[in-house]
């Protein structure tokens, strides 16, 4: 009986209870519209208000901790952003980064199931303006950052010195008002190449080893073997008594069409892909190659592995490891060739290394054009976006425009293609002169990034995950900060150049007769710089039937380089390259080369925009 | 106002009348009520996701602004000979697996059967622990301890076999097309032999301890009492699960082929779930999407098939 009646009581309460909190969210529903828009008018006029009180304050209130979502296509770090930069941001504008990486949770699977559950996260980064981006515009997904003048407001320094980043969004992608995106590696001038003190490609060798073995001369990449195989004699085990390689490559890259590691000598060669087509083309001539052609140098490259893998100097474990695995080879000294300045050098040139004259240095072969990519006022294909569902875009946006002011990029201009500066006052400051430098602590730091310990104050942690994990280049590093009329890359800076070089350093100077790799190519004109135009249209994209086959084309090819790199003799490596061949065709490869033919012409319009 | 009405009959002794109960088989099914709503929500509502297949779909766009295209990623399934040679090699290979996989079913009623036989009971209960774990260890997990084992430079596998003397050079025992199938079974039962006999070991309490005493009475030996009552007693458990297994037959599952695949393998290891997983994550949801309507129907097909078997075989049906 009793419990009846309590029964009753709980129901009626209930009953209230809910009858209640519908009317309440109704009272939301109805009032949010009309409240949000005052709202939203008064803290446009807050600022500006302020604004002509000082320019770089944006007004806005950091009272509160900001945390946001980065959902980034390039990173290669998931969790929350660590160490000095986080510090750095925290401290100015109270934000806290949490990042998630597409890259090591599946990749295009990742990006694609976050395009379709509707949330991108606050801050989105794109490796590429291709199909995800611009379908993300269409479903919605990312902010038009002219809505409400936040760009205007929060925004000021991109609009005011990348202008041009700005028309490009506009046109490419905003049906010519809104801005979705802001470029990577954005420059205010137009003309040379645009990397820092290395090339984006070496070729790199262990210099002592080559040194050792007479320093034969190399004409083409397929010189380098017969070299490698003399240098994995002279030191066929490591400190550690563990074998090696000359190559040791990894598949979890692989994606947009290719084994990632097979196109490295075409860029030495001056060409480059086309991103998502079939096509490798000229940087600075009207030429290209189809991608499966026997003068392609994917194949060759293909086949150069191949023949590595018979001559013993590649990795077994190559088709089954991370890219992690690989940089704890090279810290341990155990390979010896690298496609990369960022790779051998950035984890084997310690100081110690150094000092006994051992290292990777560029050894460049006589036929290297390298491919450089210019100066782009427009902005590179990488983009950075707000999600549409950002939480408090205001401060997104200020925080985005930091990046791109000479504050920011002098903080960590570059991130994921080079060394950033770091914390001022800690890595590098202004000289007495005022003239950029880098401070001994900055010397250990830049050489040894994960075993140096950045002290508390500046957030602890090393200097290498300390880094701005989001692997978005604001700025070009090679770009000129007024504020020091010297690059903001700390390796171009003139005390930089200038500071005692090691034993390694010097050697390769001798040698070649130059300071950087840079100036090696530039000196011979060995260079092909791709001017970095636009072509003032909505660039052109594949048909949902194409894009399809274009996918199945591009699994195939992946699976199928593999193959023919870990094939056991010439005989199977030829039977393997026409399984592929036919298979590729069966699937409408020809189709895929029209368009990508298309394609190319687009590019070469664009390119005279800038010429 | 779904209530029954119960009439009362009189007002003025409220308290004093009938307790008013809610009727028996309101009660079970409100019981129930939570159970349904969850398989509704997650078996037949994704059903409305079936219609991404008619339309030319792409991730973040929504479907009210997408081309209606009717039967065309059906078609394209088998629309050239290349494309049909693929799904012809995905069906084998999952027709493989499956087979291997029904096969192999006899495993842990083996299994059970043993592990009932021991005697010592803190044995048989660490050997049950033991051998149950690895059910609950992520298939890529399982890869990461497959690649400190077998990987070719620093594997454990290797370099035991290279001290021994056993070979010269590492094997590449993860990157190789060979026995990939049996491999991948071996896997499979590696990791739930130990949970796959725990149904079997339930069935077996339940046989009725008086038929062993009974047989050993008759003189039955250990194994004639295994033959005799133990598997009959678990028989029907087992073909139960055999026949739901049919049901599942081109159902293998991603997780453990998604983890194990790389170049070598592939071709031969890209079960039907896999395939769809590859090619549509990779932008075709459409495409996805009618593959899998069409498995759906397979196994709808398949189930029913395996229960008219087992009705007409044993007399038997489970559905």
């Amino acid at each position: 009986m009793r419990l009846k009646k309590a029964l009753i009581v709980m129901l009626s309460i209930m009953i209230v209870v809910v009858m209640a909190a519908c009317s309440k969210s109704n009272d939301k529903s109805n009032s949010s519209p009309s409240s949000s828009a005052p709202a939203s008018s008064s803290s446009s006029t807050e600022p500006s208000a302020s604004e002509s009180a000082s320019p770089s304050d944006t007004g806005l209130d950091h009272s509160k901790t900001l945390k946001l979502t980065v959902f980034s296509t390039t990173a290669n770090y998931a969790g929350p952003q660590i160490g000095w930069f986080a510090k750095a941001i925290k401290d100015k504008f109270n934000i806290e980064l949490d990042i998630v990486a597409s890259n090591l949770t599946g990749g295009d699977t990742k990006i694609a199931a976050m395009m379709a559950s509707g949330d991108m996260g606050d801050i989105v980064i794109w490796g590429d303006d291709k199909n995800n981006y611009p379908n993300a515009i269409k479903g919605g997904l990312l902010l038009d950052l002219t809505k409400d003048g936040l760009l205007d407001t929060y925004g000021k320094d991109i609009v005011g010195k990348y202008p041009k980043a700005i028309e490009k969004a506009k046109i490419a992608f905003g049906s010519g008002n809104a801005v979705y995106g802001i470029g990577n590696n954005v420059a205010s001038n137009p003309s040379g190449p645009s990397e820092g003190k290395d090339m984006t490609w070496g070729p790199d060798l262990r210099w002592d080893l080559y040194q050792q073995v007479g320093a034969p001369e190399i004409n083409t990449p397929s010189d380098y073997l017969p070299v490698l195989k003399k240098m994995q004699e002279l030191e066929p085990k490591n400190a550690n008594g563990k074998k090696t390689y000359a190559f040791s490559l990894w598949s979890d890259w692989d994606g947009n069409y290719k084994m990632t590691l097979a196109k490295q000598f075409a860029n030495m060669y001056g060409y480059d892909e086309i991103v998502d087509t079939a096509l490798y083309t000229k940087a600075d001539e009207e030429k290209y190659y189809d991608f499966l052609s026997d003068e392609s140098w994917y194949m060759k490259s293909l086949k150069l592995y191949f023949d590595a893998n018979q001559m013993g100097l590649l990795d077994p474990d190559s088709l089954t490891q991370k890219f992690d695995d690989v940089v704890a080879k090279y810290k341990d000294g155990r390979l010896l060739f690298s496609w990369f300045p960022w790779l051998g050098a950035a984890n084997y040139n310690t100081e110690e290394n150094k000092a006994a004259g051992k290292g990777f240095q560029t050894v460049p072969f006589n036929e290297e054009v390298m491919y450089s990519t210019g100066f782009n006022v427009y902005g590179g294909n990488g983009i950075i976006s707000i999600g549409a569902k950002a939480k408090d875009p205001k401060r997104v946006m200020e925080f985005i425009n930091w990046m791109y002011t000479p504050e920011g990029a002098m903080l960590s201009a570059g991130s994921g293609t080079a060394v950033p500066n770091g914390p001022k006052g800690l890595t590098w400051d202004i000289g007495a002169d005022g003239k950029p430098m880098i401070t001994d602590f900055g010397i250990k730091a830049f050489a040894d990034q994960q075993n140096t310990k950045i002290p508390e104050e500046f957030g602890g942690g090393d200097f290498y995950y300390g880094q701005n994990q989001m692997n978005f280049s604001f700025v070009v590093p090679a770009e000129v900060n007024p504020e020091t009329n010297e690059p903001y890359d700390h390796n171009l800076w003139e005390t930089s150049l200038k500071l005692n070089p090691s034993k390694l350093e010097s050697s390769w100077r001798e040698k070649y007769g130059v300071l950087t790799a840079k100036e090696y190519f530039v000196k011979n004109n060995k260079i092909a710089v791709a001017p970095q135009g636009f072509t003032g249209k909505e660039p052109l994209v594949m048909d949902k039937t194409l894009e399809q086959k274009n996918k199945l084309i591009g699994t195939v090819i992946q699976q199928y380089s593999w193959k023919m790199v870990y094939a056991k003799n010439e005989d199977q490596y030829n039977k393997i390259k026409q399984e592929m061949l036919d298979k590729v065709k069966g699937l409408g490869y020809d189709e895929v080369i029209a368009f990508s033919i298309k394609k190319a012409e687009e590019l070469y319009e664009a390119r005279k925009s800038v010429k | 106002m779904a209530l029954p009405t119960t009439p009362i009959e009189n007002p003025k002794s409220f308290g004093a009348s009938k307790r008013w109960t809610l009727p028996n088989k309101y009660k079970l099914f409100l019981m129930a009520l939570p159970f349904l709503v969850t398989t509704f929500i997650f078996y037949y509502l994704p059903i409305s996701g079936w219609i991404y297949a008619f339309y030319d779909f792409t991730p973040g766009i929504p479907l009210s602004d997408t081309p209606y295209v009717g039967l065309k990623w059906f078609k394209s399934i088998a629309q050239n000979q290349t494309q049909m040679e693929e799904v012809l090699r995905v069906l084998k290979n999952t027709v493989a697996m499956s087979t291997l996989g029904i096969i192999t079913s006899v495993f842990p009623v083996a299994f059970a059967i043993l592990l009932s036989e021991i005697k010592s009971s803190w044995f048989r209960k660490i050997v049950q622990t033991l051998t149950t774990i690895p059910n609950f260890i992520s298939w890529i997990l399982v890869y990461a301890l497959a690649f400190t084992l077998f990987s070719v430079d620093n594997g454990v596998v290797n370099t035991i076999l290279i001290k021994l003397g056993f070979i010269d050079e590492g094997i590449n025992f993860l990157a190789t097309n060979s026995n990939i199938w049996l491999t991948m079974i071996a896997w499979y039962w590696w990791k739930s032999l130990g949970w796959g006999a725990i149904l079997y070991l339930a069935a077996i309490t339940g046989i009725d301890q008086e038929l062993y005493e009974a047989a050993e009475v008759d003189g039955a030996n250990r194994f004639r009492k295994i033959w005799h009552i133990t598997v009959p007693g678990i028989i029907p458990t087992f073909f139960v699960l055999l026949v739901l297994s049919i049901g599942n037959f081109i159902n293998n599952g991603v997780d453990q082929y998604f983890a194990f695949q790389n170049a070598m393998n592939k071709d031969s290891i890209e079960v039907l779930d896999l395939y769809v997983y590859n090619i549509a994550f990779a932008n075709n949801f459409p495409f996805a999407t009618a593959v899998s309507m069409l498995k759906s129907v397979v196994s709808v097909m398949l189930l029913f098939m395996a229960n008219t078997l087992s009705k007409v075989v044993r007399g038997e049906s489970i559905i």
